[in-house]
């Protein structure tokens, strides 16, 4: 299938420009245009693999483990690339932050690609209003994790020899601080579109099913992530041990959830 | 004279950060254990909200600072808002869930119900609607598409007029939502005819919800006034809902009714009659039946308001914070 070639493309070229990062940060050389092209060319490729297939379908990519892992490599990457592309003086790391899709792009791999039935109560606007915040939240998370990646590394030597480039800790904390800021906005907006939606479709706002429990403790860990911040005035490897923490409940809330559970939303098939 | 230096020490441990912090924590802490055990209640969860609020209150009152931070301050007032709205929310809110034959008025009784101890009940029961029919199609698997379920308002104070609801757009009475749901199924009807000339009744016979127990459409009854216990059965060799082809929900064109009062047994088509020594009992044919959730919280509409209040005060305390400095600084 076309959607299929278009896709593992994509991926090619995900990998050959992250690997490009994780080189350049390694041998200190500087193939940013290179990268930052890559990234484009296989974003373009994965949209159209994603258009493809809502085409095909009649829905788009939020229903099988596979179109939930396709849709967030895309708006993960995404995000990054516009981190990439408007702050050039983070782009290493992308050293970090590719790995991390690295994982996802191989899970994406071992998943069944087949396909999946839309539930009558996914065909309203709030879906992906609420699915659009998500993914501006969990993508601001990755910029911040990948900066956060970036302080922890420099507790080595060889993490201090490969990130000399990038700007200090404080300043790399300063700007994690904004990415998570930004993301416990989204969060909260996800939270809310749900909400609306839970309540359209199956008649109440809330229940504390699987997926909206995980989600609220995403944002409970965010607020006290930022709050802690605020409380002691944390050191940035402090700060950037919260970031990791929260982009890790976020990770399992937005993919661990959907993997264990058949109906992560009450109600939901 | 020490009282208000004593008070003012207590305002300000009450507004402390770090009281936040632990508060946020325990609050995090409850919400997993009320996740992992399903005999505590979420009620448990004021505990914190309530140190939370009280945090909050002892931190606007106390420190001039956080009142001076406009945005901050409408966020965590926003907060706070919704900390009582929801409190009100769980002392007045309606949650139950009700089953009308095709035909068949709601005359406000409930099957199940959950309500907050202030909830107005009376309201509930002077609400009156028909269920018209309904009309529910299915994709190949069979895989449920949107239900359309025709309404008639009936009251009270209303002149009657019909509506269609579907899983999206509930039917909105005084406030309760109702929500066609996709538990539905095939009811038998019966008219019951007393021996020595009682009152007929006509009742039906809610068959459990279909295709979700489509090898088990049985269930036992009493006729009223009665004690008999009738098993009562439906057959049809017809496919229903097709795997490989779109359906629709209806009741099969040809059908048998399996009746059964311990060693006895009947088989009725519509029209058919058993005269048992308690009374005689005619089947008159098959509906389907609808099953429906009700909600109501009066709260909604302002926990959304306060929702986005906080989001938006929140998001310009940030803008200010973050405009002074670019991000390629």
């Amino acid at each position: 299938m076309i959607e299929l070639q278009l896709l593992w493309t994509a991926l090619v070229l995900y990998v050959v420009a992250g690997s490009a990062a994780i080189f350049s940060v390694v041998w200190r050389r500087r193939p940013e245009r290179l990268v930052l092209t890559l990234m484009a060319a296989g974003l373009a490729l994965h949209t159209a693999s994603i258009a493809t297939r809502w085409e095909r379908l009649g829905h788009g990519p939020y229903v099988t483990m596979f179109e939930i892992l396709s849709s967030n490599i895309w708006s993960l990457m995404l995000a990054f690339a516009i981190a990439f592309w408007r702050l050039p003086a983070i782009r290493g790391s992308a050293a970090v932050v590719m790995p991390i899709l690295f994982i996802m792009m191989g899970w994406i791999m071992m998943a069944d690609p087949g396909d999946g039935s839309l539930p009558s109560s996914y065909h309203t606007v709030w879906l992906f209003i609420h699915i659009g915040f998500g993914k501006v939240f969990l993508g601001a998370t990755l910029v911040a994790v990948g900066l956060a990646g970036v302080i922890l590394s420099r507790r080595t030597a060889l993490g201090l020899r490969w990130f000399e480039r990038l700007p200090e800790d404080v300043r790399l904390d300063d700007l994690a601080y904004r990415c998570m800021a930004i993301g416990f906005i989204f969060e909260s907006l996800m939270l809310v579109a749900g909400a609306i939606w839970a309540q359209d479709a199956w008649g109440r706002y809330w229940a504390w099913d699987p997926l909206e429990t995980w989600a609220f403790l995403t944002w409970l860990v965010l607020g006290i992530a930022l709050h802690a911040r605020v409380t002691y005035k944390l050191s940035p490897r402090t700060g950037a041990m919260l970031v990791v923490g929260v982009f890790i409940v976020a990770f399992l809330t937005f993919f661990g959830v959907p993997f264990i559970s058949t109906t992560p939303h009450k109600g939901a098939v | 004279m020490q009282q208000p230096e004593q008070l003012t020490s207590l305002l300000e441990s009450l507004a402390s950060l770090k009281l936040t912090l632990v508060a946020l924590v325990l609050f995090a802490a409850l919400v997993v254990l009320i996740y992992v055990r399903d005999d505590l209640p979420s009620a448990l969860l004021a505990a914190p909200l309530g140190l939370l609020s009280a945090n909050l209150l002892a931190a606007i009152l106390g420190n001039r600072s956080f009142r001076r931070q406009a945005a901050l301050l409408v966020f965590h007032l926003a907060l706070l808002t919704l900390v009582l709205l929801l409190a009100a929310s769980r002392l007045s809110y309606l949650k139950g869930s009700l089953e009308l034959t095709e035909g068949e008025e709601f005359t406000g009784t409930l099957l199940e119900s959950d309500a907050g101890p202030f909830h107005p009940i009376d309201t509930l029961r002077a609400l009156r609607f028909g269920n018209l029919g309904f009309r529910i199609d299915y994709a190949p698997g069979p895989l449920r598409q949107g239900i359309r379920n025709q309404i008639e308002i009936r009251g009270p104070g209303a002149v009657p007029h019909r509506i269609e609801i579907t899983d999206q757009k509930p039917l909105i009475l005084s406030g309760y939502r109702f929500y066609p749901t996709g538990n539905k199924g095939f009811a038998p009807s019966f008219n019951w005819q007393p021996t020595g000339g009682g009152e007929a009744r006509i009742g039906t016979v809610h068959l459990p919800s279909y295709p979700l127990h489509e090898h088990g459409q049985a269930r036992e009854w009493t006729p009223p006034g009665t004690a008999l216990r009738i098993w009562t059965m439906l057959e049809f060799k017809e496919t229903i809902l097709a795997p490989d082809r779109w359906s629709e929900f209806r009741p099969p064109k040809e059908h048998r009714i399996v009746l059964r009062i311990g060693a006895q047994r009947w088989e009725l088509v519509p029209g058919g009659i058993v005269d048992l020594p308690e009374g005689r009992l005619e089947y008159r044919g098959l509906r389907g039946w609808m099953g429906y959730t009700v909600f109501y919280d009066w709260t909604i509409p302002w926990l959304l308001a306060a929702c986005l209040v906080a989001i938006g005060a929140l998001g310009a305390h940030f803008w200010s914070k973050f405009a002074n400095k670019p991000w390629n600084a």
